[in-house]
């Protein structure tokens, strides 16, 4: 569903509030009608993105497709938590206890978001140099009949992808790049198959140091669920919004190769199951977290579902050309489950060429909403601050 | 040409349509100056005739055998550079040219074998595999040798001509003016070197004798179809060229987490370093990586532009990080320079941005640096805000020792003494807040009759910041208990403003009138400084009487004494007090002297009969050098040196 479908009723719904005359009793009544318009919402949003089908490839958990309604579904949220916190409340809530510690948190954690934005839109140029490199192997594959050159060309680039996606996240850091740089002293190999050359370093845009599952980690800083007469008040769409936050973002670093991700399936925000809104994030978590353990030990780029896809064609079609190499020739039955293959990859490629830019385009879009957000939250604080009489 | 006299001329009957087509394809290939798409088609017709000749001829059983031979021909040419530690590129034209040729050939045959029908002839289909194998292999160094060239000459090719970012507008405000009562601030010497633009600097990425070498690889590989291969190489090590550039110009790899708590020090040179880096990384790397993307890839259509964002997307994305880091980050005064450095120098390249990145797929980076420049005019106009703001409000709990200038004073009018270096972008960015602040300011300058510096959208905005400025030092001045220090506290200060607006490139936009109107002012505290101290003292030695010619001895005693004990008191504080501008303090010590002296000489002169040492504790000429004693800044008394005189 696209965002702005959401947003153009939400704003609607606004508009008509704003032009009630509110009178104490019914603005708190409203309050609590929109609080839990808010988690009904959001609830009903992750429901949807849990019930995914794994079968249909389009939608499974953590493909491009899904995690562009993972983040239109985020815009929305924030545009719904925004009206919440802002709009027909009295102003000066928002520096009183408990609001007046949790939305200075709040703005802690969207700016680690935001950098972590900034790593995965740079992850995502290596998934497009990936994409590149399935294209050279769906190239050669592609003609008939397949020899022994196209099954070398195949097998170079599907050694190059391999070792591309292999890498572990250190080695995404600046290590790499020096470590691979063109060392040609040439002409020393002598085997048919050199080293893969089609390597591009993933350059980092942050400080080596940064870590992507730190970041993480510390979001979830000081996030615990408000207790007692505060789950009522505002605290609680602060609560939601920043869970939802840390975990659209975990997921994001899960997905797609990102500078240092060590002890990212170590990361839980405590997010109690008796909150009906939660239950979703809470089994996305679950599940993801799952997937996320079984890659650690062997080193992955992500979860990406495009990702794993080519992963696991590419394994085959190695198979596939060794086999060739070492027979010489094939047998039709291999040669046709190998085209099968390789027309699986060409699909696969195909949804990437169609989904990397837009998603790419859709993070620039959250960073621009969270910027926009916190700005507009800190002028709030700025304006509570100046009308109201300084504490002595 | 070798396929072409190698070719076997058909010798049976049915055959002598092809052999007939195939003499007039040699004929023409011998032609001199043909084109070498033209020449391209010929080999490859005249391949496939001998083939259909030999195929017929030997009736699908043994033949290809000349095929065969010239596969074993060009094979024997390609793999020997396989167990060759040499470059083909590095080792002559002529290893070039035979290699490009055997390639040439390699492909033709491959094409010949595939544009004949495939009915199940094994030899046939041996031939092709063989041949793709030798393609597969050529490709391989071809793209082997590519990577080679390009990391070679990458290194030798360092822009002769680097600027340092130091000669640039370098005046770093490192105090806050929040921070500044009572400090002495820094004065900050004024400099505007914009002459230093590094305006489009295009060089050779790689030398220029070099690029047809390139050429001829990807003309090759495309022709092959191995564009993507030659494509991925090429980015590879361009994309990490211009990552090793960027690293040169020292960015600091920074989050926007680092970016919001660093400390205003560092963040101005960052700041300098990205308005720097910008300049550079797009006028002159992106420039000349856009020129040697159309010089090698020009004619392979969108992979030229495909190419050209893959290899500048992470630099660029690392220079829009910060920028967007900085416009989201609280607008500080002390930034605005930088801020409007950060503007302009985005500003200036924006159509560069729009036409390097003009096709679809660039839209992104299009969009994304037209966000930034909102986002940098809204901090510009933000940061000019707060800083108006912190003139109006800075306030002080303590007097300012000796009424000399305030370093708020000096920090504000050198601050915007920096303006006029950018007046046409604030006058762009300023001019919606225009009309608010016009009718702020009362000064005749904003009506139609001014003139357009004085009338222009910054001119106002710096009249009102100096009226706040204004307010601001008569709240301070408030702070003195004494009234006449109060004065000298205002008219050294709007003394200061007149003369930084006289001395500077301010004038114009204050004009003549705003002169004449704030000399009158600090003239008019000058006045009243006299007044409020001098009068009472004067009053003194005013005849009571004026009718009789002298006092009485007493009487004399008396007024002298009164005397004496007020030009003390006044000395004995006025010496503490401060005049920083030499020509001020002479004419205020000039217009005291006429005063006091004169009164005191003319006081004397009217009693010659009682002036003697006991009476008169100091001499017109003691007055006369005293006077000159006050305004110094370093507080004196004159009991003590009296006591010490008379003993």
């Amino acid at each position: 569903m696209p965002a702005t479908d959401y947003q153009a009723s939400f704003l609607g719904r606004i508009s008509i509030r704003r032009n009630q005359v509110i009178a104490m009793d019914g603005n708190h009544e409203q309050e609590l009608q929109d609080l839990e318009l808010f988690s009904k919402h959001v609830s009903e949003r992750f429901a949807e993105l849990l019930s995914s089908p794994d079968d249909i490839p389009f939608d499974a958990l953590l493909s491009i497709s899904w995690l562009r309604k993972l983040l239109d579904f985020f815009l929305c949220c924030e545009a719904e938590f925004k009206g919440v916190l802002m709009m027909g409340n009295d102003p000066s809530q928002i520096s009183k206890p408990p609001l007046d510690r949790l939305i200075p948190e709040f703005l802690d954690r969207s700016v680690k978001a935001l950098d972590v934005c900034n790593a995965v839109t740079n992850g995502l140029e290596s998934v497009r140099h990936y994409q590149k490199l399935a294209e050279i192997v769906v190239s050669a594959l592609e003609q008939k009949p397949i020899g022994d050159g196209q099954s070398r060309r195949a097998k170079k680039a599907l050694t190059s992808l391999m070792s591309a996606m292999n890498v572990d996240d250190k080695e995404c850091s600046a290590a790499k790049a020096t470590e691979r740089s063109w060392s040609f002293s040439r002409r020393g190999v002598s085997s048919k198959d050199r080293v893969p050359e089609h390597f591009r370093s993933v350059s980092n845009q942050v400080a080596k140091n940064w870590s992507a599952a730190k970041q993480i980690q510390a979001m979830t800083n000081n996030l615990v669920p408000p207790r007692g007469a505060e789950g009522s008040g505002l605290a609680s769409p602060v609560y939601t919004m920043s869970v939802i936050m840390v975990f659209v973002m975990w997921a994001l670093v899960a997905a797609i190769p990102c500078q240092e991700r060590n002890g990212l399936s170590a990361i839980h925000f405590p997010a109690p199951k008796q909150l009906n809104w939660a239950q979703s994030i809470i089994g996305l978590h679950e599940k993801i977290g799952e997937e996320w353990k079984k890659k650690e030990k062997k080193g992955t780029a992500g979860l990406l579902d495009e990702m794993q896809k080519m992963e696991k064609l590419g394994n085959i079609l190695m198979d596939f050309t060794d086999s060739f190499q070492f027979h010489g020739d094939i047998t039709d039955q291999k040669a046709e489950e190998a085209a099968a293959r390789s027309a699986e990859l060409a699909e696969t490629c195909r949804r990437m060429e169609e989904g990397l830019l837009p998603l790419q385009i859709q993070i620039r879009e959250v960073f621009h909403r969270i910027v926009k957000t916190r700005t507009e939250l800190l002028n709030a604080l700025d304006q509570v601050g100046k009308s109201s009489p300084p504490l002595l | 040409m070798d396929e072409c006299q190698s070719a076997i001329p058909a010798h049976d009957g049915d055959l002598h349509v092809v052999a007939a087509a195939h003499h007039i394809v040699k004929a023409l290939g011998t032609t001199k100056n043909l084109s070498d798409d033209l020449r391209k088609i010929l080999i490859d017709l005249d391949a496939h005739l001998s083939l259909i000749t030999s195929n017929i001829d030997s009736k699908g059983g043994k033949g290809f055998v000349e095929v065969e031979e010239r596969l074993k021909r060009v094979e024997r040419k390609i793999v020997i550079w396989e167990s060759d530690r040499i470059m083909i590129w590095d080792s002559g034209p002529k290893e070039v040219s035979d290699y490009l040729e055997a390639v040439d050939e390699v492909q033709t045959l491959i094409d010949s074998l595939r544009g004949l029908s495939m009915n199940e002839n094994q030899k046939q289909k041996e031939l092709l595999h063989r041949a793709s194998s030798l393609l597969q292999m050529a490709m391989s160094r071809l793209e082997e040798e590519l990577i080679h060239m390009l990391v070679k000459h990458k290194q030798q090719s360092e822009p002769t001509y680097m600027p340092s970012p130091s000669s640039q507008r370098n005046v770093v405000y490192n105090e806050s003016v929040v921070s500044l009562d009572n400090e002495s601030a820094k004065e900050a010497s004024s400099k505007s070197s914009r002459s230093d633009e590094c305006g489009e600097y295009i060089v050779d990425l790689v030398p220029e004798h070099v690029i047809p070498d390139i050429k001829s690889i990807a003309k090759v590989m495309f022709a092959s179809d191995y564009g993507q291969e030659f494509c991925e190489a090429f980015i590879g090590v361009r994309k990490e060229a211009l990552e090793q550039h960027f690293d040169i110009l020292e960015n600091g790899k920074l989050s926007i987490e680092d970016v919001l708590k660093m400390e205003w020090c560092s963040l101005s040179t960052e700041m300098n370093k990205w308005t720097w880096s910008m300049k550079i990384i797009f006028r002159v790397y992106l420039m000349s990586e856009k020129r040697l993307c159309d010089q090698v890839l020009g004619e392979f259509g969108s992979v030229n532009s495909f190419c050209f964002l893959e290899i500048a997307k992470t630099t660029i994305l690392c220079l829009l990080n910060f920028g967007e880091a900085i416009a989201m980050g609280p607008q500080e005064p002390e930034k605005l320079l930088r801020l409007l450095d950060m503007y302009e120098t985005l500003a200036d390249l924006v159509l560069d941005i729009d036409a390097l990145f003009s096709e679809d797929g660039g839209s992104f980076v299009r969009l994304e640096f037209h966000k930034l420049l909102e986002g940098l005019a809204d901090s510009v106009k933000a940061a000019f805000n707060t800083f108006r703001v912190a003139v109006s409000s800075n306030g002080s709990l303590y007097p300012f020792p000796g009424g000399g200038v305030h370093p708020l004073s000096k920090y504000v009018m050198n601050y915007i003494s920096m303006f006029p270096d950018y007046s046409s972008t604030l006058n762009l960015l300023l001019e919606d807040q225009h009309s608010d602040v016009a009718s702020l300011v009362s000064e005749p300058q904003c009506g139609p009759t001014a003139s357009l510096s004085t009338s222009c959208p910054m001119a106002c905005h710096l009249r009102s910041i100096t009226s706040s400025l204004e307010s601001n030092l008569h709240k301070k001045s408030k702070l003195y208990k004494d009234e006449a220090l109060q004065h000298i506290f205002l008219m050294n200060n709007l003394h200061y403003m007149v003369q930084k607006v006289k001395g500077s490139e301010l004038r114009p936009f204050f004009g003549d009138e705003w002169i004449r109107k704030h000399n009158a002012k600090f003239q008019q505290h000058e006045m009243n400084y006299e007044r409020v101290t001098w009068s009472s003292v004067v009053l003194l030695l005013k005849d009571d009487n004026p009718g009789s010619s002298s006092l009485s001895k007493s009487a004399f005693k008396e007024k002298c004494k009164g005397f004496s004990i007020a030009f003390e008191e006044v000395y004995k504080n006025q010496t503490s007090w401060c005049i920083p501008d030499p020509q001020l303090r002479e004419d205020l010590r000039i217009s005291t002297s006429l005063k006091v002296v004169h009164a005191y000489r003319t006081f004397l002169g009217r009693n010659p009969a009682h002036v003697d040492d006991k009476c008169i504790k100091h001499t017109v000429e003691d007055v006369e050098k005293l006077l000159l004693d006050l305004f110094e800044g370093s507080p004196r008394s004159l009991r003590n040196s009296r006591r010490m005189m008379k003993t």
